[in-house]
């Protein structure tokens, strides 16, 4: 903020300062006209410059004129805050006319409003384009702007014809004054670019700056929407549980409450036994069936309508459509057709393992080998991410993992690749074996 | 309510804008002229604005609604500086007299507009009515600034009654250097001191013999040309006879030189008719034609007053007409012979034998051959310092080849700086 302000004070002092060159110019150039008549040099002047010059009234009037004109139209273009993108093109062209129409007018003895239009213009154009071939025209004009040698060309009197009339201690006044003018002038432009320069590579590190943090931010975001919902995934589920252990332990009691019964009365009263048993075989039933339903509403819903071959394929191609993680699966465990709770299971195994991979291991390549002997199924996935760092913590995911493996029987392992003896590459590994139960309870 | 201020604005600078344009339109048109008072030609001139005011009286015939305003009292010597002064103010006037030697630096510093359009387009004006000499003095680079409206050759005095008393006859107008020296050499005499020619320099002599010192366009010197030459040893030899007396003006007003270079103009105003003014009273004098060298012919140095439209004038139409009213019109033109001592740049009227009370020595096929021969030396803005370079190389080094090479060499740079 403080940047911009000594900017618009600089800019300020360099209208006022080409204002002063203006008049300097002008003024100097009027009054020796004017002496040179009244001292009777006035052919001797013409004579040694070879050129008529303009009437002496038009580079006051014309230069001052179009230069207050010029001021009026940079201060007027930053209070009205233009945005269409041709005005603001045409405000910029008609600064730039108006410079030359001052250089022009000051017989190009003065070319230094060209620095004042293009410190005023630099940071008004956004295109690039436009940007450069301004900047290169205004350069120009100030480069060429008093190349006296391309006076006679033209038609014009240098500059120094008018001095020439001095003697030596007025003229090096003059001139001394006039370089004066032009290197502050110079200066001052100099000054302003690096203030914007400084000023924009600021605002760019802090732009820089504010975008890490907004991407930490996100990332923070992110992982609080996982666990949210891994919170709420496991809050229905204590639900589930305790709606499959009122039910169950329900039956259960029932059962249990019956059969006694059904003993106590078997000596005694057969028949009312056996009536017993077949009310703990229907409540038994029932049980059944309430337990199968409330665990059908845990199962996934990629496994309600297909295998859970076709569930891990599609579920894999679409992690890779999603992340930009490769992802090479190789199936070599034969028929992949499990009881519902474990096909549940290894379907989850192997979705966290990829989420796990790709989030906190930032990995781009994923290995998941599928292989089964006798009854025992193995899941090995390895990444080349970052790994789990020295310490391996075992997160909430891992620990969900572990749970659910461990009500199946099975285990978990799971560390940094460079671990392992016969890997040792960068990276992080899970090891899952799950026995797998004899196939008739299904049917 | 900015949209509406900026409507008003508008209709503000229209209406301010047509108003000044209605005055202007209203206003009766001022045409300006530059003129010097007395005579360019070193002669006594009384009524010097009268052909002016005569042009003016005419041409607002023509043109009622103008009004023609000239500043009187400008000294011929002050007119060069008077309207460089103008100039450099921007007030210069649409129309102006040039005086010869200003001419180059008018027209190539840009003050002068280009008059070629006007003299096409224009069908009252013919070029062809000028002595081409005299339309070629207003000419410069191809392109045609002023007008002629003057012309005064340069040719040669006599001492008639020193002619005499040595038995000689006048000259006539064919005769050459030759004659010229035989002459000089009867008549110089250092004992009784009668000289044969006063004034009489190399440059004189440099037109006689078809040469010129410079190139038009003033970036070349001819100084070692051979013909410039033979008129550096002519003058030398002339020189010579006098056995190392300089002679000087006194000399010739007491009558004791047979020959000076003369402009036509005194000749004119002095010319021996009882009723003029008779300056040099002690001896009887006439004039002739330059004497012609053995590669040119009786060629004069020719001077033409001109008259130039300012090139930011505007009223050039108007400026044109009134130029063309001064220098081509025949009534305007035949009242030089009455008001000044010039020559018309317009045949028909210098031709005029009416108008033309010379004496019996200038008829008016001579004056047709000198205004059809004569030579308009250039000046340029350099001309004045290349020729006292050249002045004094001669005058060091006479008509040594080698030294002339080595100085028209410098002259040369000193020429394209």
């Amino acid at each position: 903020m403080d940047n911009e302000k000594t900017l618009s004070s600089l800019s300020r002092l360099m209208f006022v300062l080409n204002l002063a060159i203006i008049v300097f110019y002008s003024l100097l150039c009027l009054t020796t006209t004017l002496r040179v008549c009244d001292s009777f040099g006035a052919y001797s002047f013409l004579s040694s410059a070879g050129q008529i010059p303009p009437p002496p009234w038009r580079m006051p009037l014309w230069a001052l004129g179009q230069y207050l004109l010029l001021c009026a139209v940079s201060f007027g273009k930053n209070r009205w805050g233009i945005e269409r993108f041709e005005a603001r093109l045409l405000v910029c062209l008609v600064e730039i006319l108006l410079c030359l129409g001052v250089t022009a007018s000051l017989e190009f003895y003065y070319s230094g409003a060209a620095l004042l239009v293009l410190a005023d213009l630099v940071h008004y154009v956004r295109n690039s384009f436009y940007r450069i071939c301004f900047t290169a025209a205004l350069i120009l004009l100030f480069s060429f702007g008093r190349y006296e040698i391309l006076y006679p060309l033209t038609g014009r009197i240098p500059f120094s014809a008018y001095l020439d009339y001095y003697n030596q201690t007025v003229r090096s006044f003059f001139a001394g004054t006039e370089s004066l003018l032009i290197c502050l002038n110079v200066l001052l432009f100099v000054l302003s670019m690096i203030l914007l320069f400084t000023g924009q590579k600021a605002e760019n590190s802090r732009i820089r700056k504010l975008n890490k943090q907004l991407n930490q931010a996100n990332e923070r975001l992110r992982d609080y929407a996982f666990e949210l919902e891994r919170m709420a995934e496991v809050r229905e589920r204590n639900r589930l549980a305790r709606e499959i252990h009122d039910t169950l332990g329900h039956t259960l009691t029932g059962i249990i409450m019956g059969s006694d019964a059904g003993l106590a009365l078997f000596d005694a009263a057969p028949e009312e036994a056996k009536k017993r048993i077949q009310v703990v075989a229907q409540a038994a039933r029932d049980g059944l069936n309430d337990v199968r339903r409330s665990i059908k509403a845990l199962r996934p819903d990629a496994l309600e309508n297909t295998t859970l071959e076709e569930a891990l394929e599609t579920m894999i191609s679409n992690f890779k459509a999603t992340t930009s993680a490769e992802v090479f699966y190789d199936q070599q465990a034969g028929p992949l057709v499990f009881a519902q709770d474990e096909e549940d299971t290894l379907y989850r195994v192997v979705q966290e393992s990829m989420t796990n991979a790709v989030r906190h291991g930032h990995a781009t390549e994923i290995h998941i080998f599928l292989t089964r002997r006798d009854n025992l199924l193995t899941i090995d996935v390895r990444d080349n991410g970052l790994g789990g760092g020295e310490d391996v913590k075992e997160g909430f995911g891992l620990r969900h993992m572990r749970e659910r493996l461990e009500l199946l029987g099975g285990s978990l392992t799971f560390g940094n690749r460079e671990t392992l003896e016969e890997d040792g590459e960068r990276g992080f590994y899970i090891l899952v074996s799950l026995p797998i139960r004899e196939k008739e309870e299904e049917a | 309510m900015k949209r509406r201020l900026g409507i008003a604005a508008l209709a503000a600078v229209l209406l301010a804008g047509g108003l000044l344009w209605g005055l202007e339109a209203r206003r009766e048109s001022v045409l300006t002229v530059g003129v010097y008072a007395g005579s360019y030609w070193q002669t006594p001139n009384g009524d010097c604005y009268q052909i002016l005011d005569d042009a003016i009286a005419l041409f607002q015939e023509r043109r009622p609604g103008v009004r023609v305003e000239y500043v009187s009292g400008i000294p011929t010597d002050d007119y060069s500086e008077w309207l460089a002064g103008r100039i450099l103010k921007g007030t210069e006037p649409d129309l102006c007299f040039i005086l010869p030697e200003d001419f180059n630096l008018l027209a190539s510093s840009g003050a002068l507009a280009e008059l070629d359009g006007f003299m096409a387009s224009d069908a009252e004006f013919d070029a062809g009515a000028y002595y081409e000499p005299c339309l070629r003095a207003g000419r410069l680079g191809g392109k045609q600034y002023a007008l002629p409206q003057e012309s005064v050759p340069t040719i040669m005095f006599v001492n008639k009654t020193l002619l005499e008393s040595r038995g000689i006859p006048l000259p006539d107008n064919r005769w050459t250097w030759e004659d010229f020296y035989d002459i000089c050499a009867r008549v110089t005499d250092l004992d009784s001191r009668t000289f044969g020619v006063y004034d009489y320099t190399w440059q004189n002599a440099l037109y006689a013999n078809g040469a010129s010192l410079f190139s038009e366009d003033g970036t070349a010197c001819c100084l070692a040309d051979e013909r410039v030459q033979a008129a550096v040893r002519f003058a030398k030899s002339l020189t010579d006879l006098n056995g190392g007396y300089t002679v000087t003006a006194r000399d010739f007003d007491l009558g004791r030189v047979a020959f000076r270079p003369f402009l036509f103009s005194e000749y004119r105003a002095y010319q021996p008719y009882p009723w003029r003014v008779r300056k040099y009273s002690g001896f009887e004098w006439d004039c002739v034609c330059m004497p012609a060298g053995p590669d040119g012919d009786n060629v004069s140095e020719l001077r033409t007053m001109l008259l130039g439209i300012s090139a930011r004038s505007g009223h050039r139409e108007l400026a044109w007409e009134l130029a063309r009213l001064l220098s081509a019109d025949d009534a305007v033109q035949s009242e030089l012979y009455a008001y000044s001592h010039g020559i018309s740049p317009v045949r028909r009227v210098a031709e005029n034998a009416r108008d033309l009370d010379l004496p019996g020595s200038f008829p008016a096929e001579l004056i047709r051959e000198i205004m059809s021969t004569a030579v308009t030396a250039p000046r340029f803005e350099r001309s004045d310092q290349a020729m006292m370079m050249a002045e004094s190389a001669v005058a060091e080094a006479g008509d040594q080849e080698q030294r002339m090479l080595i100085a028209q060499r410098e002259i040369n740079v000193f020429l394209n700086q």
